[in-house]
């Protein structure tokens, strides 16, 4: 796995900056690592190493809105470990390894199972459709972010997204019962 | 206002997409417009389904990691000698930190189990420490002997490169007040820590995986000997690695 040591090493005060800037994000680049790859521990060493791209690259920031900067950090990492090791990759046989439902004092066993479907649903959509899906409605970030995200025209992500959302009714659909 | 162009308005509006003019201009159409109206309902509804589910949370070692790259990144010129007793003090300030969140909010609790909580605190050791060996060789007959005179039995001890899982070394951990072996092994670019300490009870138990925010932790006995190993590992693979430890051992005898 390239670790970009070629890249000049940030210095203390930028170390300090990025930490400052983007570390708040990690919980984000952990769950868009873990919507795309649907694997608690491949997402750990996406997330790993989009975070140290993200440090090594952090001279290139220019204080643009920083989630969306590491989001896109995150999907060109897979899209680069994924090709080293689609070998290894296992098909998604546990939809409840993409998200905690979990066991929750609060919530209803009824609840915890719907959010596990719904999961399932959403880990079930070809990764066109998820990633779109998880951007805008998990992430809530804009057309003009994913499309940057996704180095898409923002026409692409609108026909993407709206495809997403039928999928997903489908699978919802047959997953909850209704429609 | 026609139905096809109020229709092809509805996910740009309910995405919050529309200039603001075109916005009220969607709404007063949308006043007459069931089929509109159903379907910005039912988008609505879909993206409540999608917005149910808890948000997700680095787990504590990937932090932890990042955290420590933070300090490695420090242009302190590696090889020198000094360095070395400034990083072990941020290390040990940071397992202090993590050990304490860890106890304070998830160990305790579930399992309750102070051994869980040792496991873990020894894991962390292992995963984060600037040694996360005292002895390292992939080499087993250097790595047995190192634990004479430190331990006080002599612990089984293989490489299990041909399983997927090299031997980095060993080192000394404090488990339930007694000093007991750790070998420490590699899968890709996890580390995995064994403990080991002779069985007071006879017969063997099968491995149990369970799995703890990212980490697989498996419990079994085997051939004497009490193991438990820590990883942060999918629990199949952890699987993978307590059977390839007891084939190991069987295939000793």
């Amino acid at each position: 796995m390239g670790r970009m040591s070629e890249a000049p090493k940030p210095d203390g005060k930028a170390l300090e900056r990025f930490r400052i800037v983007m570390l708040p994000h990690l919980d984000a680049a952990y769950g868009f690592a873990r919507w795309l790859t649907r694997d608690p521990v491949e997402a750990q060493d996406v997330a790993q190493e989009a975070m140290l791209r993200a440090l090594r690259y952090f001279h290139a920031f220019r204080g643009e809105e920083a989630r969306p900067w590491l989001l896109r950090i995150v999907r060109n990492t897979w899209s680069d470990m994924r090709l080293t090791r689609r070998g290894e990759r296992v098909p998604l046989d546990e939809a409840e390894s993409v998200v905690d439902v979990g066991p929750d004092p609060e919530q209803s066993a009824l609840a915890g199972d719907r959010r596990r479907q719904i999961a399932a649903a959403l880990a079930a959509l070809p990764e066109e459709s998820r990633e779109v899906l998880v951007l805008r409605e998990i992430e809530e970030l804009s057309y003009k972010h994913i499309a940057a995200i996704l180095d898409l025209p923002i026409g692409t992500i609108m026909s993407r997204l709206s495809r997403a959302r039928e999928k997903l009714a489908v699978e919802l659909g047959g997953r909850l019962g209704k429609e | 206002m026609d139905c096809p162009t109020c229709e092809a308005m509805v996910e740009s509006y309910l995405d919050s997409e529309l200039p603001a003019g075109e916005s009220a201009r969607f709404e007063a159409a949308l006043a007459e417009c069931p089929e509109c109206r159903g379907k910005l309902e039912r988008l609505q509804a879909q993206r409540a389904l999608i917005r149910d589910l808890p948000a997700a949370r680095a787990p504590d070692l990937l932090r932890a990691r990042i955290e420590r790259e933070l300090r490695v990144d420090t242009p302190v010129p590696v090889s020198a000698p000094r360095v070395w007793p400034r990083r072990t003090a941020l290390a040990a300030s940071l397992l202090l930190a993590l050990g304490v969140g860890w106890i304070g909010g998830r160990f305790v609790g579930r399992e309750g189990s102070r051994e869980t909580d040792e496991l873990i605190a020894g894991y962390l050791r292992v995963g984060l420490g600037d040694r996360p060996v005292e002895v390292a060789s992939s080499d087993q007959h250097t790595v047995k002997p190192w634990f004479a005179g430190r331990i006080d039995y002599a612990p089984p001890v293989y490489d299990l490169t041909a399983s997927g899982f090299p031997l980095l070394g060993g080192r000394v951990d404090v488990l339930d007040g007694r000093r007991v072996a750790v070998l420490v092994y590699r899968r890709n670019q996890h580390r995995v820590a064994l403990s080991l300490w002779p069985a007071s009870t006879a017969g063997n138990v099968a491995p149990q995986v369970s799995e703890r925010d990212g980490f697989a932790i498996a419990r079994w006995r085997h051939a004497g000997f009490e193991l438990r190993a820590v990883a942060d590992l999918a629990p199949k693979d952890m699987s993978l690695f307590a059977s390839a430890v007891d084939q190991a051992i069987d295939g000793s005898r």
